[in-house]
């Protein structure tokens, strides 16, 4: 069979709508996680010792197991326990957990690099902690973690993939599908590798222009 | 003395941990007065200085600032740091802000002053350190010195009653020491209360009422500048100065 | 939640599980020293003096760090045949490439920015010394990138672990895919998905912890 990528173009569409719905619980699981992910943060830095550990064992937890064992707990395993959950919510689910448990820590790297001296500054000037935090700490804040942020949405959108396993209809999974279907492998697989990967660089580059426009110190 | 002392502190002290840092400070800064600390590095000059501000918490001893103590745990600590400005060594200007709004940010917040008359004062106090032409500038496109003059500017927005500097110039380059001495001695002429860390010694001889010699977390001695550089007391000001000079 | 957690039968069980768990070890071993081959070559190649060298390097950690390892797979399984009809190849060797291309991208990624962060006086006296190109990279900046690149290598090691999962979908017998032929037996996914979380964890804690010891000696 000769390489013609002719032959597969008409599926594009079927390849974007799948592509949409990658993209479609990415960006919710990493609001969603991200959300959770600064609770648990805070949970770290309680003052209470239990939460602490909590936090902590959540985060070690979910950054220790893969992403397809945990889908497979909460697709497979959780119905035992009366769960029942469809592909696109156990796949939103594993990853809301898994991205909460990266930003938590992305989160503590980013307030921790701003300097002290700046905090210092700002309670000599007789700012109360809510206004440092507000108004000295988090802007840099923002911008420390903005690269590590944008880098884990990346990463956590080529792991959507996984979601194929459990049967999700992504990106990957039509892959599989249409290859089955034509059996043009190179071209399906090439056509698809493209969408992934420009869809990775066009975070990526937004990311950079957000830093631009945002950060101009 | 007619007027009580902006600054009175009364045998300090302050440990870290094991480290007992200051052992028993005597100190005392008048109104319009300037007083210089100097002494070796470690010895405790800069924990003297926060202590003041309530930046650090010491275990014994009275401080009176301004009219408010420090003893007490219901003191307001923002009530004090109003009105006592603070300089420090690193800068630490806010880097995320143009300047001017580095030295409308605290007054509008803290004070609540209006933005128009935050900016007006802000561009007033530029004036004054010869930075006018950079108020819509990044501080981090500015060099040490400026950095040091927008700090210093970003302390007096509050209208503080008291300034305190650690080390102002000890982080510049030799060719930006003077632009910012020549700030503060303006500032000391127009009759600022003044506690300075330094190792400047020809501004503490030329601008200081009066030197403070420290070592070890002890007062060793004080007295006008001429005495203390010219006819010190004890063998460790001699050492000290001797290294310095 | 209790009973099907007793229901798991560690004597039945526990042998498949722990000779998958030695496949996940092995194919992480293998394709993280083929990746650090492939790293070091490729994040010299970032930096190399002929454009078309410094090409090839970007575009191939680029591309390969933009798409998910599941494609990588699936095509290598899909594929390899269709190039070598009458080749048997092993699921475990087709996974090792995969694993291994994969790594090697990352790895080349890692090496780029430890590279990068050698401050360039470094460079400058080696050349000052007349040191050539590739005796300054072998005595004055691979000894100190490779140190810098330590710590997040390790980093992707265990991301590595947890990528390896994903050969089960290609049917190579590592953890996971134990973890699956066991289900289809016991039908008790819980307990045993649990058991097996419990084992990636085991392999990928220690990476952690040796991550941790390195960077606080390092600092
Ligand atoms: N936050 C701190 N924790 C523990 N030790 C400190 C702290 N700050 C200062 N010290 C110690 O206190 C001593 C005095 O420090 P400092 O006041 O900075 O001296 P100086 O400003 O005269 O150089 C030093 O030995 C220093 O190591
Ligand atoms: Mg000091």
């Amino acid at each position: 069979m000769t390489i013609d990528f002719g032959a597969v173009l008409p599926y594009l569409p079927v390849m974007l709508k799948a592509l949409g719905i990658s993209i479609e619980v990415t960006v919710l699981s990493f609001f969603i996680g991200s959300v959770l992910g600064i609770f648990v943060y805070l949970g770290r830095r309680s003052g209470l010792a239990p939460l602490r550990w909590l936090a902590h064992g959540f985060i070690e937890v979910f950054r220790n197991t893969p992403l397809l064992v945990q889908l497979y707990l909460i697709y497979f395993g959780l119905p035992e326990v009366g769960i029942n959950l469809n592909p696109f919510w156990s796949t939103l689910a594993g990853m809301t957990l898994n991205n909460a448990a990266y930003t938590a820590e992305i989160f503590r790297a980013g307030i921790e690099s701003v300097p002290n001296g700046l905090v210092e500054a700002a309670g000599a000037l007789g700012m109360r902690f809510s206004q440092t935090f507000r108004f000295i700490v988090l802007k840099p804040a923002i911008r420390n973690v903005l690269p590590a942020l944008t880098n884990q949405f990346i990463v956590l959108f080529l792991f959507s993939s996984v979601g194929s396993v459990i049967s999700l209809n992504e990106l990957t999974s039509a892959l599989a599908d249409l290859n089955q279907r034509t059996l043009r492998t190179l071209e399906i697989f090439t056509i698809g590798g493209i969408l992934y990967y420009l869809t990775s660089a066009v975070i990526a580059g937004s990311s950079r222009l957000a830093e631009r426009y945002l950060f101009r110190w | 003395m007619s007027t009580p002392a902006m600054i009175l502190a009364q045998d300090i002290h302050k440990r870290f941990g094991d480290l007992e840092v200051l052992k028993g400070i005597d100190a005392e800064v008048d109104e319009r007065e300037v007083v210089c600390l100097i002494g070796p590095s470690g010895s405790g000059k800069s924990t003297l200085l926060r202590c003041m501000n309530a930046l650090e918490k010491f275990q014994k001893g009275h401080i009176t600032i301004c009219g408010h103590d420090l003893t007490g745990s219901k003191t307001n600590v923002n009530e004090v740091r109003r009105d006592v400005g603070m300089v420090f060594q690193s800068f630490n200007v806010f880097p995320h802000m143009l300047v001017l709004d580095n030295l409308m940010l605290a007054p509008m917040k803290v004070l609540k002053v209006s933005k128009a008359e935050a900016r007006e004062r802000a561009m007033a106090l530029l004036e004054k350190v010869g930075l006018v032409d950079k108020a819509k500038v990044y501080p981090t496109k500015l060099s040490g010195g400026q950095q040091q003059r927008v700090a210093i500017a970003r302390a007096l927005a509050m209208q503080p009653k008291v300034m305190l500097f650690d080390e102002p110039t000890s982080a510049l380059d030799p060719e930006t020491v003077g632009e910012v001495l020549e700030v503060m001695k303006a500032l000391a002429e127009e009759g600022m209360t003044m506690m300075v860390v330094t190792h400047e010694m020809g501004f503490a001889r030329e601008v200081a009422d009066r030197v403070l010699f420290m070592d070890n977390g002890v007062v060793v001695e004080q007295g006008p500048p001429r005495e203390i550089f010219d006819n010190p007391q004890h063998d460790r000001t001699r050492a000290f100065l001797s290294k310095i000079l | 939640m209790v009973t099907p957690l007793l229901s798991f039968d560690f004597g039945q069980f526990m042998p498949p599980l722990l000779r998958g768990a030695g496949v996940t070890v092995g194919l992480v071993l293998a394709s993280g020293i083929a990746g650090t081959i492939i790293g070091v070559v490729f994040g010299i190649g970032r930096s190399a003096p002929l454009a078309p060298v410094r090409w090839l390097a970007s575009i191939y950690t680029n591309f390969i760090r933009g798409i998910p390892i599941l494609i990588i797979l699936l095509f290598l399984y899909y594929e390899i045949p269709l190039l070598f009809p009458y080749a048997t190849f092993s699921q475990t060797i087709t996974a090792m490439i995969g694993l291994s291309v994969y790594a090697g991208a990352y790895m080349a990624e890692i090496f780029r920015g430890s590279i990068q962060a050698i401050p360039r006086g470094q460079l400058e006296a080696g050349e000052a010394l007349g040191l050539n190109y590739l005796q300054k990279m072998r005595y004055v900046v691979l000894p100190q990138a490779l140190k810098i690149a330590v710590p997040p290598g390790i980093g992707f090691l265990i991301a590595l672990v947890k990528a390896s999962s994903l050969v089960s979908v290609i049917a190579a017998t590592d953890l996971t895919r134990a973890g699956r032929i066991i289900t289809s037996q016991n039908h008790a996914p819980l307990a045993t998905f649990l058991v097996v979380a419990a084992l990636y964890f085991v392999i990928s804690y220690p990476l952690s912890l040796l991550g941790r010891w390195y960077e606080r000696r390092l600092a």
